[in-house]
């Protein structure tokens, strides 16, 4: 399940209001009419790139016979306002229409045909409209084309005065509709229905989804603003020519959408924007321009293979990564005191194989040591309660993941997953000399503790885990152990809004007070590669494993959850069959969110040792059994 | 309509189609081994006119026209591999080549346009004849060219037929066309036989590019037209099998005469391409093709 959110809830829909703001002022601060007519070109050739897009990049459907569309556009406009005297605008309107027509008949051949036979079929068909147009001289003017088109006209006000202001709002206007359009129909049932087929077909034919009807309406929709952007094309420059079917256009709309990003529909806008303007600062240059051009959309293809989308995301993920990097180092020098008052246990930086890790660590080496493992986005001091209340029993250790508190980003590649989680933790372990120890885990440490104690390289004599489902089958399972419709989706986001971060954190640890304040602080240190390679890499890990190792039971284990924690599905949880479960079942904490540790202390401390005294008698009881095996045995 | 005049047609129509065969068979070629359309075969016919031009004209180096056409052809296949290496090595793993090698193959396309443009100018050149005169065969009339093109035609596809049933390269090629990994395996060396594909496939665009350089006046942009016609030559015969293309060329070409003459000039490609898509409609492998390459 991909998390899709609307774009007023992520950070997508300022960087649109902030573009779309300098696009409405810039014609009033330049009064450059010449530039002001590249933007225009931009603008048509946004919306053609775009609404390929959707065909090619989301319906995976190799439709080269889109510039034909727009060249229908064109001659719509050209044969009903000159020819036929209908109203420009209606003309315009028209425009979509017929090309929306021609799309449903392109489909029809296409409909049978796969990969490279759409790409043959398709330029076909654009070549049968082109010397359709080119033999019908009477109608189209054949080779010649059509010229004095008659101009856009609101009142009387001719939109091309004024430096063309007119027709550059209009451009703008119609660029917004077709991205709305199309950010609509992407996430429709038609969008999902398209990408369904390009991804998996069979499945999604075998779900329900028509093929046939799914394309020609990719088609259709792909055409509409297409039409509208031709005509317009045609109104604007006032020429029909037949040179919009050549090889030149194709050219450059294909460039514009591999350059841009095939299958992102923001790309191709950025791509049409970049290459008109480039091109236009070429075009001093000649034959080079040409040249020049056509060597960057190698060079891009080759460098980029997702083209400036992916650059521009990158360069994001560069930005935020540089950013949670300086904060964690901020962080580990200044604040250093108040997080050893927090827990009262000295902190200390741990070089491992996979970067600096936070340590904090009680350090009596004569209690019985106690290993605490914190949640995605979250750090070791979520544990300060159990740190002051249980270490005059205890030897407490607590560490930061990767990417999380004070501990240095990772290698996305490498580092941020479960299994090298477990590892760390063993580094950890290792470090401070213990071999012996309990494990508490909580939501995704809770997993790093399963894993820890499934590998077996540490001696784990009590497990406890909180917020966290054990999983057999990786990613069905995950369906069943968690509520679908939580915040817990956040949790493999890898850019939070503001408005998620709240959500997230006030779902997985506390309602943010002066308490749980500096909970909610970690989310905008947390790498945001840790929580999407943590879930996409969720698979590195052997879970039947885990599972085994529960029913084998081994280990004193027990599952203190909190009874209103919003992410999990306790009927689940307590299906599952557990060999030596600690009361015979799930234990929940009255009252406990996802950290009830934190939100209910004194009951979950209460429990956690109560399991532990437990535990260390069980486990004292097997020993004492296995000496006396041993000696009935000798 | 009466018998010569069919007749005249019909010679019409496989002398065209000998020029879109040979038009067609390096974009065939390369299909068939690489499973990409190369839309640079345009620019590639148009290099081959203009270089044969600069080896033969007495502008130029004013070789004899034998020599000329044969660095032609040597200068091509080199152009060829060094394009491969270039535009379509560097991607050939990716899921989505098929997209990936148009739009590089476009750019390819538009640079070499480019710089033919830089390069020789934008005047108009031709190349001389290689022969000229006529004569005449059972009542028709063949200018010289013409039956040097289809000699021409002949020699190269007999050419590459046994170059690629009976020679080591050429089966090593079929190999490689019809299961790339097994071929892999057995130790070919992949990229050098796609190389020389794609060499073959210039060569033969360079040899119908200086035949249509003494038929009509040069320009950069040249390539485009050939370029569509290949591509309907192609499209129509089936992407199967090396050969196909070849029937298709002289069917459309014997399409397009009798469509001249019965719908006249402007009309006929339309109703070309509307036999095509009626074509592939009922048959979407190509009239002669099958739903699988190979060579």
């Amino acid at each position: 399940m991909r998390y899709d959110p609307p774009l007023h809830k992520t950070q997508g829909l300022a960087a649109i209001m902030i573009a779309l703001a300098a696009l409405l002022i810039y014609p009033l601060i330049f009064e450059a009419t010449y530039f002001r007519h590249v933007i225009i070109l931009a603008f048509v050739f946004a919306i053609v790139a775009t609404s390929w897009d959707f065909s090619l990049g989301y319906g995976g459907l190799f439709n080269f016979s889109h510039v034909a569309l727009f060249a229908v556009g064109i001659y719509t406009y050209a044969i009903l306002a000159k020819t036929l005297g209908v109203p420009p605008w209606l003309a315009i309107v028209a425009g979509g229409g017929t090309a929306a027509l021609v799309a449903l008949l392109i489909s029809i051949p296409v409909l049978r045909l796969d990969g490279i036979y759409v790409i043959l079929v398709t330029i076909a068909f654009s070549q049968l409209i082109y010397f359709v147009v080119i033999s019908w001289s009477s109608v189209t003017g054949g080779t010649s084309g059509m010229v004095t088109l008659p101009t856009l006209t609101i009142g009387e006000y001719r939109l091309s005065r004024d430096g063309r202001i007119g027709y550059y709002y209009v451009g703008l206007a119609l660029l917004a509709a077709n991205l709305l359009f199309l950010y609509l129909v992407t996430r429709s049932r038609l969008g999902r229905a398209a990408v369904a087929l390009k991804d998996n077909k069979y499945y999604a034919i075998a779900r329900g989804i028509s093929e046939a009807r799914t394309r020609s309406q990719t088609l259709m929709a792909s055409a509409v603003f297409t039409g509208i952007a031709g005509a317009y094309y045609a109104a604007y420059l006032r020429v029909a020519s037949p040179d919009a079917f050549g090889l030149g256009f194709l050219t450059l709309l294909l460039s514009i959408l591999l350059v841009g990003g095939t299958g992102t529909i923001w790309g191709p806008v950025i791509a049409a924007f970049s290459i008109s303007v480039l091109s236009e600062w070429l075009s001093g240059f000649g034959a080079w321009q040409n040249i020049v051009i056509a060597a960057a959309i190698i060079l891009i293809v080759v460098f980029y293979p997702g083209g400036l989308w992916a650059a521009v995301q990158e360069l994001r993920e560069a930005v935020d990564t540089t950013r949670t990097a300086a904060l964690a180092r901020w962080r580990r020098g200044r604040q250093k005191a108040a997080r050893e008052e927090l827990t009262g246990a000295a902190e200390r930086i741990l070089t491992t194989a996979h970067g600096r890790i936070a340590v904090a660590d009680t350090g009596d080496s004569e209690k019985p040591a106690l290993l605490f493992l914190h949640g995605n986005s979250a750090c070791k001091e979520a544990f300060y309660k159990q740190f002051r209340s249980l270490s005059d029993t205890h030897r407490i250790i607590a560490f930061d993941l990767p990417g999380h508190g004070v501990s240095d980003n990772g290698d996305p590649e490498i580092t941020y997953n479960i299994a090298v989680y477990a590892e760390i933790a063993e580094a950890v372990l290792a470090d401070c000399g213990v071999r012996r120890l309990g494990v508490f885990g909580w939501s995704l440490g809770g997993y790093v503790a399963l894993e820890l104690a499934a590998r077996g390289n540490v001696e784990v004599t009590a497990l406890a885990i909180t917020g966290t489902s054990p999983l057999a089958v990786v990613p069905e399972d995950f369906g069943h152990g968690y509520n679908p419709n939580s915040h817990l989706v956040l949790a493999g986001k890898q850019y939070f809004s503001r408005e998620e971060t709240r959500n997230y954190a006030n779902s997985a640890t506390a309602p943010i007070s002066q308490d749980s304040a500096f909970l909610h602080s970690n989310l905008k240190r947390t790498d945001g590669r840790a929580r999407l390679y943590m879930i996409t890499k969720l698979n590195v890990i052997d879970w039947p494993r885990q599972m085994r190792m529960l029913s084998d039971g081994k280990i004193p284990f027990a599952i203190l959850n909190g009874s209103d924690d919003p992410f999990l599905n306790h009927a689940y949880i307590a299906r599952l069959n557990y060999g030596n479960i600690w009361r015979g079942g799930p234990q929940d904490i009255p009252g406990g969110r996802h950290a009830p540790f934190f939100n209910k202390p004194d009951e979950f401390n209460l429990a956690l040792y109560a399991f532990l005294s437990d535990a260390e008698k069980m486990s004292a009881d097997t020993e004492r059994q296995t000496a006396a095996g041993r000696t009935t045995t000798q | 309509m009466d018998p010569e005049t069919a007749l005249a047609i019909f010679k019409g129509g496989i002398v065209l189609g000998a020029l879109y065969a040979l038009m067609a068979t390096g974009l065939s070629l390369v299909w068939t081994t690489l499973g990409i359309f190369n839309f640079a075969h345009g620019a590639f016919i148009a290099l081959g006119a203009y270089v044969a031009w600069q080896f033969s004209s007495s502008d130029a180096m004013a070789l004899p026209i034998l020599p000329a056409v044969f660095f032609t052809c040597f200068v091509m296949f080199a152009v060829g591999g060094i394009i491969y290496f270039l535009l379509v090595k560097p991607f050939e793993r990716r899921a989505d080549v098929v997209l990936i090698a148009v739009i590089t193959t476009l750019a390819g396309s538009a640079i070499i346009e480019n710089g033919l443009l830089l390069i020789w100018g934008p005047r108009a050149k031709q190349i001389q004849p290689f022969l000229s005169g006529e004569l005449e065969l059972a009542g028709i009339r063949l200018a010289m060219s013409e039956i040097l093109l289809l000699c021409l035609v002949l020699i190269i596809l007999l050419g590459i037929g046994l170059f690629l049933r009976y020679t080591r390269p050429g089966r090593a090629m079929r190999a490689v066309a019809q299961n790339r990994e097994s071929a892999q395996l057995l130790g070919l060396d992949v990229p050098r036989l796609y190389a020389i594909a794609f060499g073959l496939s210039a060569l033969t665009a360079g040899l119908a590019g200086s035949f249509v350089g003494t038929i009509r006046f040069m320009n950069p942009a040249m390539g485009a037209e050939p370029l569509m016609k290949a591509l309907i030559v192609v499209i129509f015969g089936g992407v199967a099998r090396f050969s196909s293309p070849i029937y298709a060329a002289f069917v459309i070409g014997l399409l397009e005469a009798f469509s001249i003459y019965a719908f006249g000039l402007y009309w006929a490609p339309a109703v070309l391409f509307f036999t095509m898509i009626v074509v592939l409609l009922v048959k979407p492998e190509g009239l002669f093709g099958r739903y699988q390459r190979t060579l």
